[in-house]
Protein backbone atom coordinates (compact mmCIF):
# COMPACT_ATOMS: atom_id res chain seq x y z
CA UNK A 1 0.00 0.00 0.00
CA UNK A 2 1.39 3.37 -1.04
CA UNK A 3 1.34 6.22 1.46
CA UNK A 4 3.09 9.54 2.16
CA UNK A 5 4.96 10.99 5.11
CA UNK A 6 6.48 14.38 5.66
CA UNK A 7 9.64 13.43 3.77
CA UNK A 8 8.64 10.47 1.62
CA UNK A 9 6.08 10.17 -1.12
CA UNK A 10 4.96 6.79 -2.45
CA UNK A 11 6.34 4.85 0.53
CA UNK A 12 5.15 1.35 1.32
CA UNK A 13 5.28 -0.46 -2.00
CA UNK A 14 8.67 -2.13 -1.92
CA UNK A 15 10.68 0.70 -0.35
CA UNK A 16 13.87 1.16 -2.34
CA UNK A 17 17.10 2.03 -0.64
CA UNK A 18 18.74 5.22 -1.90
CA UNK A 19 22.47 5.26 -1.21
CA UNK A 20 25.44 6.93 -2.86
CA UNK A 21 23.78 10.35 -2.75
CA UNK A 22 27.04 12.14 -3.74
CA UNK A 23 26.81 10.35 -7.09
CA UNK A 24 23.56 12.20 -7.86
CA UNK A 25 25.26 15.57 -7.43
CA UNK A 26 28.42 14.37 -9.17
CA UNK A 27 26.29 13.79 -12.28
CA UNK A 28 25.98 17.57 -12.50
CA UNK A 29 29.69 18.26 -12.33
CA UNK A 30 31.38 15.24 -13.91
CA UNK A 31 30.75 15.13 -17.68
CA UNK A 32 32.25 11.63 -18.06
CA UNK A 33 29.96 10.18 -15.37
CA UNK A 34 27.01 12.09 -16.86
CA UNK A 35 27.92 10.77 -20.30
CA UNK A 36 28.05 7.17 -19.10
CA UNK A 37 24.67 7.41 -17.34
CA UNK A 38 23.15 9.10 -20.41
CA UNK A 39 24.60 6.44 -22.75
CA UNK A 40 22.99 3.68 -20.69
CA UNK A 41 19.68 5.57 -20.50
CA UNK A 42 19.61 6.01 -24.26
CA UNK A 43 20.59 2.39 -25.03
CA UNK A 44 18.98 0.05 -22.49
CA UNK A 45 20.73 -3.31 -22.53
CA UNK A 46 24.16 -1.90 -23.24
CA UNK A 47 27.06 -3.82 -21.64
CA UNK A 48 30.31 -2.72 -20.02
CA UNK A 49 32.45 -3.74 -23.04
CA UNK A 50 30.05 -1.79 -25.31
CA UNK A 51 30.52 1.27 -23.12
CA UNK A 52 34.32 0.92 -23.09
CA UNK A 53 34.12 1.06 -26.92
CA UNK A 54 31.83 4.07 -27.14
CA UNK A 55 32.57 6.46 -24.25
CA UNK A 56 35.66 8.59 -24.15
CA UNK A 57 37.18 7.37 -20.84
CA UNK A 58 39.51 4.53 -19.87
CA UNK A 59 38.27 0.99 -19.26
CA UNK A 60 39.19 1.30 -15.59
CA UNK A 61 37.10 4.49 -15.25
CA UNK A 62 34.11 2.89 -16.99
CA UNK A 63 34.05 0.03 -14.46
CA UNK A 64 34.58 2.40 -11.54
CA UNK A 65 31.71 4.63 -12.68
CA UNK A 66 29.42 1.63 -13.32
CA UNK A 67 30.01 0.55 -9.74
CA UNK A 68 29.18 4.07 -8.48
CA UNK A 69 26.02 4.35 -10.56
CA UNK A 70 24.90 0.89 -9.49
CA UNK A 71 25.50 1.64 -5.83
CA UNK A 72 23.41 4.81 -6.10
CA UNK A 73 20.57 2.86 -7.74
CA UNK A 74 20.90 4.92 -10.93
CA UNK A 75 21.53 1.85 -13.10
CA UNK A 76 20.63 -1.80 -12.65
CA UNK A 77 21.86 -4.99 -14.24
CA UNK A 78 19.21 -6.69 -16.35
CA UNK A 79 19.06 -10.21 -14.98
CA UNK A 80 18.97 -12.34 -18.09
CA UNK A 81 21.93 -14.50 -17.08
CA UNK A 82 23.97 -13.42 -20.10
CA UNK A 83 27.54 -12.36 -19.74
CA UNK A 84 28.61 -9.60 -19.83
CA UNK A 85 25.60 -8.16 -17.99
CA UNK A 86 23.43 -5.66 -19.81
CA UNK A 87 22.53 -2.45 -17.95
CA UNK A 88 19.53 -0.15 -17.90
CA UNK A 89 19.21 3.29 -16.33
CA UNK A 90 16.66 4.32 -13.75
CA UNK A 91 14.89 7.67 -14.12
CA UNK A 92 15.15 9.97 -11.14
CA UNK A 93 14.23 13.44 -9.98
CA UNK A 94 16.25 15.26 -7.35
CA UNK A 95 14.33 18.24 -5.97
CA UNK A 96 15.95 21.09 -4.10
CA UNK A 97 14.00 23.97 -2.61
CA UNK A 98 15.93 26.99 -1.42
CA UNK A 99 14.33 30.27 -0.34
CA UNK A 100 11.07 29.16 -1.93
CA UNK A 101 12.60 28.38 -5.32
CA UNK A 102 12.35 24.73 -6.31
CA UNK A 103 14.67 23.18 -8.87
CA UNK A 104 14.43 19.64 -10.24
CA UNK A 105 17.52 17.78 -11.39
CA UNK A 106 16.54 15.19 -13.97
CA UNK A 107 18.25 12.90 -16.51
CA UNK A 108 17.51 15.53 -19.15
CA UNK A 109 19.78 18.05 -17.39
CA UNK A 110 22.40 15.35 -16.84
CA UNK A 111 22.40 14.70 -20.59
CA UNK A 112 23.30 18.36 -21.12
CA UNK A 113 26.14 18.23 -18.58
CA UNK A 114 27.56 15.25 -20.51
CA UNK A 115 28.36 17.71 -23.34
CA UNK A 116 30.19 20.30 -21.24
CA UNK A 117 33.55 19.65 -22.91
CA UNK A 118 32.04 20.08 -26.36
CA UNK A 119 30.09 23.22 -25.40
CA UNK A 120 31.98 25.18 -22.70
CA UNK A 121 29.06 27.62 -22.39
CA UNK A 122 27.21 24.90 -20.42
CA UNK A 123 29.88 24.88 -17.72
CA UNK A 124 30.08 28.67 -17.67
CA UNK A 125 26.34 29.08 -17.06
CA UNK A 126 26.21 26.24 -14.50
CA UNK A 127 29.27 27.45 -12.56
CA UNK A 128 29.10 31.24 -12.91
CA UNK A 129 25.33 31.66 -12.62
CA UNK A 130 24.33 28.61 -10.59
CA UNK A 131 22.10 25.60 -10.84
CA UNK A 132 18.75 27.42 -10.72
CA UNK A 133 19.71 29.72 -13.61
CA UNK A 134 21.11 26.77 -15.56
CA UNK A 135 17.93 24.72 -15.10
CA UNK A 136 15.68 27.73 -15.75
CA UNK A 137 17.49 28.69 -18.95
CA UNK A 138 17.34 25.05 -20.07
CA UNK A 139 13.56 24.93 -19.71
CA UNK A 140 13.01 28.34 -21.31
CA UNK A 141 15.15 27.33 -24.29
CA UNK A 142 12.97 24.26 -24.76
CA UNK A 143 9.99 26.62 -24.77
CA UNK A 144 11.79 28.71 -27.40
CA UNK A 145 11.81 25.68 -29.67
CA UNK A 146 8.02 25.59 -29.32
CA UNK A 147 7.76 29.26 -30.30
CA UNK A 148 6.60 30.25 -26.81
CA UNK A 149 9.30 32.80 -25.95
CA UNK A 150 12.01 34.92 -27.64
CA UNK A 151 15.75 34.81 -27.00
CA UNK A 152 15.60 38.22 -25.35
CA UNK A 153 12.75 37.14 -23.08
CA UNK A 154 14.87 34.15 -21.98
CA UNK A 155 17.79 36.51 -21.29
CA UNK A 156 15.57 38.79 -19.21
CA UNK A 157 13.91 36.01 -17.20
CA UNK A 158 17.16 34.13 -16.50
CA UNK A 159 19.25 37.30 -16.02
CA UNK A 160 21.82 36.21 -18.61
CA UNK A 161 23.32 38.41 -21.33
CA UNK A 162 21.94 38.01 -24.84
CA UNK A 163 25.26 36.57 -26.05
CA UNK A 164 25.42 33.95 -23.30
CA UNK A 165 21.76 33.06 -23.82
CA UNK A 166 22.26 32.65 -27.55
CA UNK A 167 25.36 30.46 -27.15
CA UNK A 168 23.55 28.21 -24.64
CA UNK A 169 20.53 28.08 -26.92
CA UNK A 170 22.58 26.85 -29.87
CA UNK A 171 24.20 24.19 -27.69
CA UNK A 172 20.88 22.90 -26.34
CA UNK A 173 19.24 22.86 -29.77
CA UNK A 174 22.12 20.61 -30.91
CA UNK A 175 22.11 18.35 -27.82
CA UNK A 176 18.34 17.83 -27.64
CA UNK A 177 17.90 17.94 -31.43
CA UNK A 178 15.30 20.71 -31.07
CA UNK A 179 13.58 22.57 -33.89
CA UNK A 180 12.26 21.68 -37.31
CA UNK A 181 13.65 18.78 -39.29
CA UNK A 182 13.45 20.98 -42.40
CA UNK A 183 16.44 23.30 -42.19
CA UNK A 184 15.03 25.91 -44.58
CA UNK A 185 13.66 29.05 -42.93
CA UNK A 186 9.90 29.42 -42.68
CA UNK A 187 8.64 32.52 -44.48
CA UNK A 188 5.61 34.20 -42.94
CA UNK A 189 3.67 36.70 -45.04
CA UNK A 190 0.69 38.83 -44.02
CA UNK A 191 -1.53 36.33 -45.86
CA UNK A 192 -0.29 33.57 -43.49
CA UNK A 193 -0.82 35.37 -40.21
CA UNK A 194 -3.35 38.18 -40.64
CA UNK A 195 -6.94 37.24 -39.90
CA UNK A 196 -9.12 39.76 -41.76
CA UNK A 197 -11.79 39.55 -39.07
CA UNK A 198 -9.35 40.60 -36.36
CA UNK A 199 -8.34 44.17 -35.69
CA UNK A 200 -5.02 43.66 -33.93
CA UNK A 201 -4.49 47.38 -33.43
CA UNK A 202 -7.75 47.80 -31.55
CA UNK A 203 -7.39 44.51 -29.70
CA UNK A 204 -3.89 45.22 -28.38
CA UNK A 205 -4.63 48.88 -27.74
CA UNK A 206 -7.60 47.89 -25.60
CA UNK A 207 -5.40 45.62 -23.52
CA UNK B 1 10.89 48.17 -56.29
CA UNK B 2 13.79 48.04 -53.81
CA UNK B 3 14.09 45.21 -51.26
CA UNK B 4 15.58 45.98 -47.83
CA UNK B 5 16.51 43.23 -45.34
CA UNK B 6 16.18 43.84 -41.59
CA UNK B 7 18.27 41.47 -39.50
CA UNK B 8 17.92 40.49 -35.83
CA UNK B 9 20.81 39.98 -33.40
CA UNK B 10 20.62 36.17 -33.23
CA UNK B 11 21.24 35.88 -36.96
CA UNK B 12 24.55 37.76 -36.64
CA UNK B 13 25.51 35.75 -33.56
CA UNK B 14 24.82 32.58 -35.51
CA UNK B 15 27.21 33.71 -38.27
CA UNK B 16 30.01 34.39 -35.81
CA UNK B 17 32.69 37.07 -36.15
CA UNK B 18 33.44 38.80 -39.50
CA UNK B 19 36.65 36.78 -39.80
CA UNK B 20 34.57 33.67 -40.60
CA UNK B 21 33.96 32.75 -44.27
CA UNK B 22 30.22 33.11 -43.61
CA UNK B 23 30.56 36.91 -43.42
CA UNK B 24 32.31 36.91 -46.79
CA UNK B 25 29.43 34.81 -48.17
CA UNK B 26 26.99 37.32 -46.67
CA UNK B 27 28.70 40.28 -48.34
CA UNK B 28 28.63 38.44 -51.70
CA UNK B 29 24.98 37.50 -51.22
CA UNK B 30 24.05 41.13 -50.44
CA UNK B 31 25.79 42.25 -53.65
CA UNK B 32 24.15 39.57 -55.77
CA UNK B 33 20.70 40.29 -54.33
CA UNK B 34 21.19 44.04 -54.88
CA UNK B 35 19.98 44.80 -51.38
CA UNK B 36 21.07 46.39 -48.10
CA UNK B 37 20.98 44.99 -44.58
CA UNK B 38 19.38 47.21 -41.94
CA UNK B 39 19.61 46.96 -38.16
CA UNK B 40 17.77 49.07 -35.58
CA UNK B 41 20.02 51.09 -33.26
CA UNK B 42 19.14 48.96 -30.17
CA UNK B 43 20.37 45.87 -32.00
CA UNK B 44 23.59 47.61 -33.02
CA UNK B 45 24.14 48.44 -29.34
CA UNK B 46 23.30 44.88 -28.28
CA UNK B 47 26.08 43.54 -30.51
CA UNK B 48 28.60 46.21 -29.45
CA UNK B 49 31.53 45.30 -27.23
CA UNK B 50 31.72 48.04 -24.59
CA UNK B 51 34.75 46.41 -22.95
CA UNK B 52 37.12 48.20 -25.34
CA UNK B 53 37.98 51.89 -25.61
CA UNK B 54 36.44 53.03 -27.88
CA UNK B 55 33.64 50.42 -28.01
CA UNK B 56 33.60 48.33 -31.20
CA UNK B 57 30.96 46.27 -32.91
CA UNK B 58 32.79 43.17 -34.16
CA UNK B 59 29.78 41.93 -36.13
CA UNK B 60 28.67 45.08 -37.91
CA UNK B 61 31.38 47.77 -38.08
CA UNK B 62 33.13 46.43 -41.20
CA UNK B 63 29.84 46.09 -43.10
CA UNK B 64 28.73 49.56 -41.99
CA UNK B 65 32.05 51.02 -43.15
CA UNK B 66 31.72 49.20 -46.51
CA UNK B 67 28.18 50.51 -46.89
CA UNK B 68 26.25 47.24 -47.17
CA UNK B 69 24.97 47.30 -43.58
CA UNK B 70 22.97 50.33 -42.42
CA UNK B 71 22.14 51.23 -38.85
CA UNK B 72 18.87 53.14 -38.41
CA UNK B 73 19.21 56.47 -36.65
CA UNK B 74 17.73 56.03 -33.17
CA UNK B 75 14.37 57.63 -32.53
CA UNK B 76 13.33 59.32 -29.33
CA UNK B 77 10.47 57.05 -28.27
CA UNK B 78 8.51 57.40 -25.06
CA UNK B 79 8.20 53.85 -23.76
CA UNK B 80 5.80 54.84 -21.02
CA UNK B 81 3.32 56.71 -23.20
CA UNK B 82 -0.20 55.29 -23.30
CA UNK B 83 -0.62 53.64 -26.67
CA UNK B 84 -3.92 55.39 -27.45
CA UNK B 85 -2.17 58.75 -27.01
CA UNK B 86 0.40 57.94 -29.73
CA UNK B 87 -0.29 59.03 -33.29
CA UNK B 88 3.07 58.24 -34.94
CA UNK B 89 2.77 54.84 -36.71
CA UNK B 90 6.41 53.86 -36.02
CA UNK B 91 6.06 54.36 -32.28
CA UNK B 92 2.66 52.73 -32.33
CA UNK B 93 4.13 49.69 -34.11
CA UNK B 94 6.86 49.37 -31.48
CA UNK B 95 4.33 49.47 -28.64
CA UNK B 96 2.09 46.99 -30.45
CA UNK B 97 4.97 44.57 -31.03
CA UNK B 98 5.92 44.78 -27.33
CA UNK B 99 2.34 43.95 -26.30
CA UNK B 100 2.02 41.24 -28.98
CA UNK B 101 5.19 39.46 -27.79
CA UNK B 102 4.05 39.45 -24.18
CA UNK B 103 0.71 38.09 -25.32
CA UNK B 104 2.47 35.26 -27.21
CA UNK B 105 4.77 34.36 -24.29
CA UNK B 106 3.65 31.79 -21.71
CA UNK B 107 5.90 33.42 -19.09
CA UNK B 108 5.76 36.70 -17.09
CA UNK B 109 5.66 40.04 -18.87
CA UNK B 110 9.05 41.35 -19.99
CA UNK B 111 10.31 44.46 -21.72
CA UNK B 112 10.47 43.53 -25.41
CA UNK B 113 11.69 46.89 -26.64
CA UNK B 114 14.63 45.52 -28.60
CA UNK B 115 12.55 42.80 -30.25
CA UNK B 116 9.91 45.41 -31.03
CA UNK B 117 12.50 47.68 -32.67
CA UNK B 118 12.69 45.22 -35.61
CA UNK B 119 8.98 45.66 -36.31
CA UNK B 120 9.18 49.44 -35.79
CA UNK B 121 12.06 49.73 -38.28
CA UNK B 122 10.01 47.88 -40.89
CA UNK B 123 7.13 50.34 -40.49
CA UNK B 124 9.58 53.24 -40.52
CA UNK B 125 11.15 52.14 -43.83
CA UNK B 126 7.68 51.75 -45.33
CA UNK B 127 6.75 55.25 -44.12
CA UNK B 128 9.88 56.76 -45.65
CA UNK B 129 9.93 54.86 -48.98
CA UNK B 130 7.01 54.54 -51.37
CA UNK B 131 8.54 51.72 -53.46
CA UNK B 132 10.03 49.29 -50.99
CA UNK B 133 9.63 45.64 -49.99
CA UNK B 134 10.99 44.37 -46.71
CA UNK B 135 12.32 40.98 -45.63
CA UNK B 136 12.97 40.42 -41.92
CA UNK B 137 15.23 37.70 -40.50
CA UNK B 138 14.96 36.34 -36.97
CA UNK B 139 15.35 33.12 -34.96
CA UNK B 140 12.27 33.83 -32.80
CA UNK B 141 8.90 32.52 -33.92
CA UNK B 142 6.87 35.16 -32.05
CA UNK B 143 8.92 38.02 -33.46
CA UNK B 144 8.75 36.54 -36.96
CA UNK B 145 4.95 36.45 -36.70
CA UNK B 146 4.88 40.02 -35.33
CA UNK B 147 6.93 41.19 -38.33
CA UNK B 148 4.34 39.74 -40.74
CA UNK B 149 1.30 40.72 -38.71
CA UNK B 150 1.86 44.26 -37.44
CA UNK B 151 2.92 46.29 -40.54
CA UNK B 152 -0.39 45.38 -42.30
CA UNK B 153 -2.17 47.14 -39.41
CA UNK B 154 -0.68 50.33 -40.88
CA UNK B 155 -1.46 49.41 -44.49
CA UNK B 156 1.88 47.80 -45.38
CA UNK B 157 1.65 44.30 -46.85
CA UNK B 158 4.92 44.04 -48.84
CA UNK B 159 6.75 42.12 -46.15
CA UNK B 160 8.19 38.60 -45.87
CA UNK B 161 9.37 37.38 -42.50
CA UNK B 162 11.95 34.59 -42.39
CA UNK B 163 12.11 32.44 -39.24
CA UNK B 164 15.24 30.31 -38.79
CA UNK B 165 14.51 27.16 -36.80
CA UNK B 166 16.77 25.74 -35.43
CA UNK B 167 18.61 29.08 -35.05
CA UNK B 168 21.94 27.61 -36.11
CA UNK B 169 20.53 26.92 -39.59
CA UNK B 170 20.99 30.65 -40.20
CA UNK B 171 24.74 29.96 -40.48
CA UNK B 172 24.14 28.40 -43.90
CA UNK B 173 20.70 29.58 -44.96
CA UNK B 174 20.95 33.31 -44.21
CA UNK B 175 24.08 34.34 -46.18
CA UNK B 176 22.57 33.40 -49.54
CA UNK B 177 21.10 35.38 -52.41
CA UNK B 178 17.83 33.41 -52.04
CA UNK B 179 17.25 34.37 -48.42
CA UNK B 180 17.83 38.07 -49.18
CA UNK B 181 15.63 38.15 -52.27
CA UNK B 182 11.85 38.69 -52.38
CA UNK B 183 10.26 35.29 -52.99
CA UNK B 184 6.74 36.47 -53.82
CA UNK B 185 5.45 33.44 -51.91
Amino acid sequence: MSYETEHVRNAGDGVQSITGVPTFTELLTNPALAGLYTAIRRSPGVTAPDLVETVNVSKKTVYEYLRKLKQAGLITEITDATSPSPYEAEDFELRLTIRGVEVSITPELVAVVAHVDEYPIIGRVRDDHGLVTFALAHDLIKSHSEGEITVRQIATLSDLSHGTTYDLLEALYEIHDLGDADSNPTTYTPADVVDEDDDLLTELTDE
Amino acid sequence: MFTANIVDTSIFRSLGKPSTPRFKSLKNAVNKAGTELWVPAPIYRELTDYGTDPPVNPYLDDGVEDGWIRVAIPLAVDRDAAIDSITDPVTQAQHLADTFLNQQSKYPVTNNWRDASVVALAVRLFEQNARIRIITHTADDGLARACAQIPPEFGYYEIESRYYNPPQTAKHNFPTKESLTWSGK
